[in-house]
């Protein structure tokens, strides 16, 4: 009977894998180089771990395939079919730039060039009536053009499709018919949003992204059918679910931000596992940290997901804030001798000063090795860091600006990183109504637990947890996660003329239409679980909340509550009585995979000693001090211990402050009280 | 770099850094909370911003969104509010003010401000400010471009209290929104506003909490210090001297034809500069007159485009210093009509973009279009009930073609970059309107080494529509969007409506224009300004232009020089034609100054017998006429082509 569960996170640097051992719980992690064909880094890693394929139960996938894809242009030759005089769109966009006042930046060019978006006489109008209709022979030729010009995939992108996809269906069957190896992508099928810039551009993403995405799940899948697994691909998708490769053919796009979301998601379940069901993810590495939010167990969700400016993926997308600070975020003086930190980054190549890559320009690595936060050994040992190199690029280019020593130098380096950092979680807890008191911060990716203690005592945040791989905590995202699909339909209506009946009947539609999809992904009815929110406002307003509401839905003045709770909540006020509009209708379908659990362990008594100990600068604190070094491999379940102390492994190092508690739990997670 | 250690500020660096980062984070959170919550559609796109003011109302920090009209009158607004009340401000106050004549922009602009108070001192106010969709007047959504006084355009309010000590003024607020065509839906923005401005308070007190009183006060005034060092670094940079241009509003609709002139003269001496906008036109009989405020917010946000990464706070305008001839149209007084200032806003920001393109020539931009916008107001026949519909609905353009890279095609008006357009899908949904067309416009970027960005069309048709009228509120029908170093011209604005079997061209400018079912119109948005001698530009990439249709072979020939062979249209496969390419060159650059100094009478009517086409009177000839009866307007063309040969010809070889 296969027992183990493989988690594998492919990023453009590494490629991390976690094996769960279903049976006794055991965890076991490799982190690999990445390699060009990004599947020969994932069998490779898996084989390292000495797993036997035909033994694996379920294999689940984070990637960056799709969103490197987009980065850097390499995408099939993609066709966009549109009404006759809306070629643009996705040109035009909402015509904003993403930085206002740089007139020398430019916004990224659309997917589909403009010589690729071909137009076709057709309308429906925006209440659904199809006004033209689609003359089947222009089509034909069409589909002819589009054969000539070599074209691989296509999106069909009508206006107002979204009242009504008959133009868009019908074309599509003609293009099917006519060129059976080209993929067609429709754009009310793809995503069934109002507004044509963000379902157009929903639909490009996916047309483009379907022949690079779905070669590369297919191949995957074989490879690991040929190993001997048995059961279905699992791909992480930007909503925090996974989708077979049975569905990655209608909706690659989903698959962008795939790797992003497999942090958040891991950073939920161990907030969970540790009890708490409010946590902020923090996953800080070498040129970016990402921020996500947790609250009562949902992770916060956004529909104006984008890789790229001006080209939005509107499937509902795990709210991941990135902000340039990093390991490797270089700190400098500006023009008017101010202190600065980031976003520019020394990369891994050169690197920190202290890597001596040729790194001149001093970093938060170089700061906190020059305070002895970090120890001369990053990496396993393989890297030695040189502690003069730091100090010299600190020396250099900040101390004399500043009029400080190298020390302090490096602390004010380090609080500035901080600060920003600080800055970004509040804007995703406190601006959203959000007590950061009432949450839990997870600190993981490599350089997350060196900051996560001086983080959560700016923001009161009580405790700290830094799971036992935070350098490969992504990929454990993967491992326990639920098939998971989103489904939308427009539905406008005063909530004084809503009839419960009516909006029961669309929401029966909507999970007819999910049960279709479980079904062919092979989820047992009794593994199904339907979810559903109404979005709804003020009438007038332009943004909706979403509001979570019973099956069946019986009544509309409990979602009125519940939005005026959720609008006080959020935005410090409601309208006693002011009009309300309910504006669309979500089904999230999830499809349970069996629940396994991690190893825990008994706590245990036995004393532990520290490796080593050396001279470390904490905030607020005046002199250096002798501080205690433990190795984390030898810190057991209940061992606990009070700051100062540093925690070194592998991947990480803890920094726990004098005054803070640090507890090993029976996972094995630390937590830090604050 | 001592010096650099002698001009930091009294706060250690990580405390300055830590707050100067947190005052401009407390402003972004008032943006996302306005956002979310707005009512107004106008705001809704971002036609609004933020600002932290220090106790004395000099702006402390901006937001990154805010809209670049509003820039540089935020702290003008606060002072007004502080020189009406005096001591009268406590704890609980809410106040509200609209009023352009004391350094706002326009009646639309409406403007909500909360003082905050730390153990019962007065130390900030906080602003946030949203251009609201109505505010009463002759027309829906007040700007009527015939007004020549305010009292057409709508509800001035000076400061007032909303909220008094923690009480709401019902009374006060009811007056206000009781005076606009949609009562609820101000209220709805008011309250909004309101409470972004109590984020603001909140998180200045946390941040007194925790850093201290005294520290929040210094950092207020360190950061408006530091904002001020980094300008004046710049301005020793750059070099000592005087610049001037000039620039056109189209016309004066009561007075006789010819273009409004708007001039700048630029001097910079040292770390400071200086302008002088003598010369300038007094007031005009429309709508297009801008107040002080709005001409300060021009000269500071064209400034800002070229120091983009230097924050924006009253430590920028120290180092500016405005003059402006009294009643001028940079500088009217009441009553006189200003809800169009973004016209002469406009012409001063590009002014200033050509000016410090002369010394930043590694930044340098040619004209940007500006906004065009059209307000639709009427009966909704496809229901029963028929209920009024306002549709006002404003397209994005081209820039000007820059040093090495062509202009921003579809972008937002250099007034405000980030004001978002409209979905069609939500506009057809509310309004009996449908759009026909709506893209991008082949050969609408001003040709140059480094073409102009791409304008947009945009057509439609009336359905079902009763009592419906258009008022048109644009500009740049006849001051067409110009080239520099060599670079040429864009297109002219205007609409064209077609009903009752006859097209007409109505121009940039009119108002309650009655529109019937099934009327269609259409209009469309000019492009950027050319950037270098269009001879110049690379075939190869005039070729790519062709392929991807922003540019036709006809146009390619005739703008470029450069002759383009169809070798496969459905393929989309084209070449250059390199010997006819070298000829067609050498031919228009023998006879392309000549053609400037052609009778403007016989352009004219060569255009009119479609002898020659709009592209070609504006971009060789330098000729401005009626675009609808290709009647000659002499006076404007004698400006235009003095603005070609100052600003093209001296770079054609």
């Amino acid at each position: 009977m296969p027992n183990l569960r493989v988690a594998v996170d492919i990023g453009g640097t590494f490629t991390d894998i976690c094996v769960l051992d279903e049976t006794s719980g055991a965890l076991k992690i490799a982190k690999v180089p990445s390699t060009e064909d990004p599947i020969d880094a994932a069998l490779s890693g898996v084989g390292k771990l000495g797993v036997d394929l035909s033994d694996v139960s379920l294999f689940a996938h984070g990637t960056t395939v799709a969103t490197n894809a987009l980065i850097t242009r390499r995408l099939p030759p993609t066709a966009m079919v549109t009404t006759e005089g809306f070629r643009d769109v996705i040109e035009i966009g909402n015509s904003t730039k993403e930085d206002l006042w740089d007139a020398y930046d430019d916004n990224p060019p659309p997917y589909i060039r403009r010589r690729d978006r071909l137009t076709f006489v057709e309308r429906t109008s925006s209440y659904g009536e199809v006004e033209v209709g689609i003359d089947k022979e222009a089509a034909v030729q069409l589909a002819m053009k589009i054969k000539r010009r070599g074209y691989k995939s296509v999106a069909v992108c009508f206006m107002n499709s979204f009242a009504n996809p008959a133009n868009e269906r019908e074309m599509k069957r003609i293009l099917e018919e006519a060129l059976p190896e080209v993929a067609v992508s429709n754009s009310a099928d793809v995503l069934c949003e109002m507004f044509e810039h963000d379902r157009f551009s929903t639909a490009v993403v996916n047309a483009v992204l379907q022949p690079v995405v779905g070669e590369y799940a297919v191949r995957m899948q074989d490879r690991l059918s040929n190993g001997g697994y048995s059961s279905d691909l699992l791909l992480l998708h930007s909503g925090g679910g996974v989708m077979t490769p049975k569905t990655i053919d209608r909706h690659g796009a989903r698959l962008a931000g795939s790797g992003i979301a497999a942090g958040a998601v891991a950073s939920k379940y161990i907030a969970n596992l540790c009890g708490f069901e409010n946590s902020i993810g923090f996953d800080m590495g070498g040129t970016s940290t990402d921020v996500s939010l947790v609250f009562e167990g949902r992770p916060s969700l956004t529909r104006e997901w984008v890789i790229e400016y001006g080209h939005p993926i509107c499937f509902p997308s795990i709210d991941v804030k990135t902000i340039g600070a990093g390991g490797g975020s270089i700190a400098w003086i500006d023009e008017a001798g101010s202190l600065r930190n980031g976003p520019q980054s020394a990369g891994a190549r050169p690197g920190p000063a202290c890597y001596g890559q040729g790194g001149e320009h001093p970093t938060n690595t170089d700061a906190n090795i020059v305070l002895g936060r970090l120890g001369a050994g990053l990496a396993g040992g393989d890297l030695g860091l040189d502690v003069t190199l730091a100090e010299g690029a600190i020396a250099t280019h900040i101390t004399a600006s500043l009029g400080l020593d190298t020390v302090a130098a490096a602390k004010a380096i380090i609080d500035v990183a901080n600060a920003n950092m600080a800055d970004a979680i509040r804007l995703v807890s406190i601006m959203r109504g959000y007590d950061p008191r009432d949450f839990a911060l997870v600190a993981f990716g490599g350089a997350g637990s060196l900051h996560g203690v001086a983080l959560a005592r700016d923001l009161s945040i009580p405790t700290v947890i830094v799971p036992p791989n935070p350098g490969v905590t992504s990929a454990l995202g993967c491992l326990l996660v639920d098939i998971q699909h989103d489904l939308t339909a427009v539905h406008i209506v005063d909530t004084t003329e809503a009839e419960p009946a009516t909006i029961e009947a669309a929401f029966s539609e909507l999970e007819t239409e999910a049960h279709q999809r479980l079904e062919h992904e092979g989820v047992a009815p009794s593994d199904r679980i339907m979810q559903r929110t109404i979005d709804m406002r003020y009438g007038g307003q332009w943004r909706a909340l979403s509001i979570p509401v019973p099956a069946p839905f019986t009544s509309v003045a409990t979602a009125i509550d519940d939005f005026e709770q959720a609008h006080l909540r959020e935005y410090n006020y409601k309208r006693d009585g002011a009009p309300l509009e309910i504006f669309r209708l979500n089904v999230t379908a999830i499809g349970v995979s069996p629940k396994a659990e991690l190893q825990h362990f008994e706590p245990m008594t036995a004393e532990v000693a520290p490796v080593t100990s050396r001279q470390v600068v904490f905030d607020d604190v005046e002199q250096a001090l002798t501080t205690p070094i433990y190795n984390r491999e030898s810190l057991h379940s209940g061992f606990s211990i009070e700051g100062p102390c540093i925690i070194e492994q592998l991947d990480a190092t803890t920094v726990v402050p004098p005054q803070a508690t640090v507890t090993v739990d029976p996972w094995l997670n630390l937590i830090i009280s604050v | 770099m001592d010096d650099k250690v002698n001009l930091t500020s009294s706060l250690d660096p990580v405390t300055f850094e830590v707050l100067r980062n947190a005052f401009v984070t407390v402003v972004d959170q008032m943006a996302e909370q306005v956002r979310r919550t707005c009512y107004s559609f106008v705001v809704y796109n971002r036609d609004f911003s933020n600002a932290l003011c220090d106790a004395n109302g000099n702006t402390v920090a901006q937001g990154n969104q805010d809209l670049a009209a509003h820039v540089g009158t935020l702290h003008y607004t606060c002072k007004a509010v502080i020189a009406e009340f005096g001591d009268d401000v406590h704890d609980g106050d809410v106040f509200l003010v609209n009023d352009p004549y004391v350094g706002g922009t326009h009646f639309s602009d409406t403007r909500v401000l909360v003082p905050i108070f730390v153990g019962g001192e007065l130390i900030a106010w906080s602003q946030a400010n949203g251009h609201w969709a109505d505010m009463g007047g002759s027309v829906p959504g007040s700007f009527d471009v015939s007004a020549r006084d305010m009292f057409k355009e709508g509800i001035r309010v000076p400061p007032v209290k909303i909220w008094r000590r923690g009480e709401y003024c019902g009374d006060v607020a009811k007056l206000i929104a009781k005076n606009t065509r949609d009562p609820d839906a101000i209220i709805g923005d008011m309250d909004a506003q309101t409470q972004a401005c109590k984020i603001a308070e909140r998180e200045i007190q946390r941040l007194a909490e925790k850093y201290g009183l005294e520290t929040i006060k210094t950092a207020f005034a360190d950061v408006q210090d530091y904002v001020e060092r980094a300008v004046r670094r710049r301005l020793s940079e750059l070099p000592d001297g005087s610049w001037e241009t000039v620039d056109y509003v189209d016309q004066d609709p009561t007075a006789t034809e010819g273009m409004i002139p708007i001039r700048v003269k630029m001097t910079i001496t040292d770390d400071a500069v200086e302008f002088d906008l003598a010369g300038s036109h007094p007031t005009i009989g429309s709508m297009y007159n801008c107040a002080y405020g709005g001409t300060f917010a021009a000269i500071v946000a064209g400034m800002k485009t070229f120091f983009p990464e230097i924050p924006l706070n009253s430590g920028l305008y120290r180092t500016v210093t405005v003059s402006a001839p009294q009643n001028s149209i940079i500088s009217a007084e009441w009553p006189v009509a200003v809800s169009g200032f973004v016209m002469p806003f406009e012409k001063i920001m590009n002014s200033i973009f050509e000016l410090f393109s002369i010394i930043m020539p590694e930044r340098a931009m040619a004209c940007a279009f500006n906004i065009e916008y059209l307000q639709t107001g009427g009966l909704d026949a496809r229901t029963d009930q028929r209920p009024y519909f306002m549709l006002y609905d404003w397209l994005a353009g081209g820039w000007g073609g820059r040093n090495g890279k062509d202009g921003l095609s579809a972008t937002a008006a250099c007034f405000g970059v980030g004001l978002m357009i409209q979905p069609v899908e939500g506009q057809e949904r509310m309004s009996p309107v449908r759009t026909d067309r709506f893209e991008m416009v082949t050969d609408s970027g001003g040709p140059g080494e480094f073409r102009g960005g791409v304008g947009l069309d945009k057509a439609g048709t009336l359905l079902e529509v009763e009592n419906c009228v258009f008022s048109y509120f644009c500009d740049r029908e006849r001051s067409v969007v110009w080239g520099i170093e060599g670079g040429l011209p864009s297109r002219p604005h205007g609409l064209w409506l077609e009903q009752d079997g006859k097209a007409e061209f109505l121009g940039a400018v009119f108002s309650d224009v009655p529109v019937r079912n099934g009327a269609k119109f259409w209009r469309g948005t000019a492009g950027g300004g050319g950037y270098g001698d269009p001879l110049k530009r690379d075939p190869n990439k005039v070729l790519l232009d062709v392929e991807d249709d922003y540019v036709s072979v006809e146009r390619a020939e005739r703008d470029y020089g450069v002759v383009i062979q169809i070798i496969d249209e459905e393929l989309g496969e084209y070449a250059v034609d390199e010997a006819a390419t070298t000829d067609a060159r050498q031919e228009i650059a023998a006879q392309r100054k000549g053609w400037l100094e052609e009778d403007p009478e016989t352009v004219a009517a060569r255009f009119r017998d479609g002898d020659i086409d709009m592209y070609d009177v504006i971009r060789r000839y330098g000729v401005i006429c009626d675009w609808g009866t290709g009647e000659l307007l002499p006076n404007s063309t004698r400006d235009y082509r003095a603005s070609m040969q100052r600003r093209s010809v001296p770079n054609w070889a």
